[in-house]
């Protein structure tokens, strides 16, 4: 789908973000994070970091943000970013209170907004680009929520976003990325990443 | 018949496990519940309010504590999860992707809620409680009934099941808790 195809799509901006753009910067930035992908950030995701401290949320979609939370109060000392989706977000919407009410200092909820579910065919999520997940975040309690349009901005805030207290919530309004997992099938095996993630962390 | 199990022997045992699964060492907290408040439960939820040892996060859905406790389990903290039967179904695809797929250890403890006391839970005229064990059997999730003070050995046995076997156990809680 081309943008601005569909009227229903008329809110999303014409300067929309490459996600691939924004992965390799989050790459160069992160440190020593944790990071959990979903959906169309985890095939880019596995190129560009292809042994690290990386978990793709597979197999239950829309559970990126839950599963994050909880390597995030295991992992107290160290940040760990959600790569989330706005499709995926939906299905566990209720996560953004759950995730505000525990609190977690070190967590970073990233969400590649491009209004559509694109792995599918690029079907509009229900309310389209105009549902604002940045309010829901605040609303929920999260302790910073804000959205960034373009990629100047993301490079300037781009080293709070992993330094600022969490949970914080930041909506980035993309385009749709190159690849989705029907398109770039492959990667690591869920149960291996789990067990391959634990040894990392648990020695 | 069926027997109430006191809140206290619960906690007990959830502390014992954590113990154990942290081989002794000394943790703050100890361990870790997840819960999707259960009617059939809220003596033990009232009990772990109070509770210093352990901390206990309200989650919004079932769907989120299969997630979060998979999340705990890679970073090496222990967890249980408490939910009821109709959350069971609910999050009965969470369950499949996480601890079947993923082969995450994940240990439930489920509330049959309207479970009568002169009832086998299968013949239940209530389906959520009839088709519980089914369920669980279907997806070949290992699971014990709490049918009184004298099963709560019951608990620790299947959460140690739950990692031996890398997957889904639980234990089905048949009377309200006291």
């Amino acid at each position: 789908m081309k943008r601005g195809d569909d009227p229903r799509r008329a809110a999303e901006p014409v300067t929309a973000m490459k996600p691939e753009e924004l992965l390799k910067l989050i790459a160069g930035a992160r440190g020593d994070a944790i990071c959990v992908p979903t959906m169309t950030t985890a095939p880019e995701w596995r190129d560009i970091a292809p042994d690290d401290l990386s978990i793709s949320c597979v197999g239950f979609m829309g559970g990126a943000s839950s599963l994050g939370l909880g390597l995030a109060l295991a992992n107290p000392k160290r940040r760990v970013i959600v790569f989330d989706g706005d499709g995926s977000l939906l299905m566990q919407l209720g996560s953004l209170a759950t995730i505000a009410g525990a609190r977690p200092r070190n967590l970073t909820h990233l969400l590649f907004k491009n209004g559509v579910y694109h792995t599918s065919g690029a079907q509009n999520i229900p309310g389209g680009f105009d549902v604002d997940f940045v309010l829901m975040a605040k609303g929920a309690g999260y302790r910073t929520a804000y959205a960034i349009h373009e990629m100047d901005e993301f490079k300037r805030r781009l080293p709070s976003l992993f330094r600022d207290e969490g949970p914080l919530f930041v909506e980035l309004h993309t385009g749709l990325a190159d690849k989705t997992p029907m398109t770039a099938r492959g990667g690591t095996p869920f149960p291996d990443q789990v067990e391959h993630l634990r040894k990392k962390l648990t020695g | 018949m069926p027997e109430s199990v006191p809140a206290s022997l619960i906690l007990d045992a959830y502390k014992e496990i954590f113990r154990e699964a942290r081989g002794g060492r000394p943790s703050e907290p100890l361990g870790w519940v997840l819960s999707v408040p259960d009617t059939h439960q809220k003596s033990v939820l009232a009990a772990l309010d109070k509770e210093r040892a352990l901390r206990t996060l309200t989650c919004a859905t079932e769907d989120e504590a299969n997630a979060i406790a998979a999340g705990l389990w890679i970073g090496g903290e222990p967890c249980i999860l408490m939910i009821q039967h109709a959350g069971l179904y609910a999050s009965i695809n969470t369950l499949r992707g996480v601890a079947i797929d993923g082969k995450v250890p994940i240990f439930y403890m489920i509330g049959l809620l309207q479970r009568e006391r002169d009832k086998d839970p299968r013949d239940s005229r209530h389906s959520m409680v009839r088709w519980c064990e089914p369920l669980l059997d279907t997806f070949g999730v290992p699971h014990a009934r709490l049918e009184g003070p004298d099963d709560v050995h019951l608990i620790a046995k299947y959460f140690k099941l739950s990692r031996e076997r890398r997957g889904p156990a639980a234990v089905l809680v048949g009377l309200e808790t006291m």
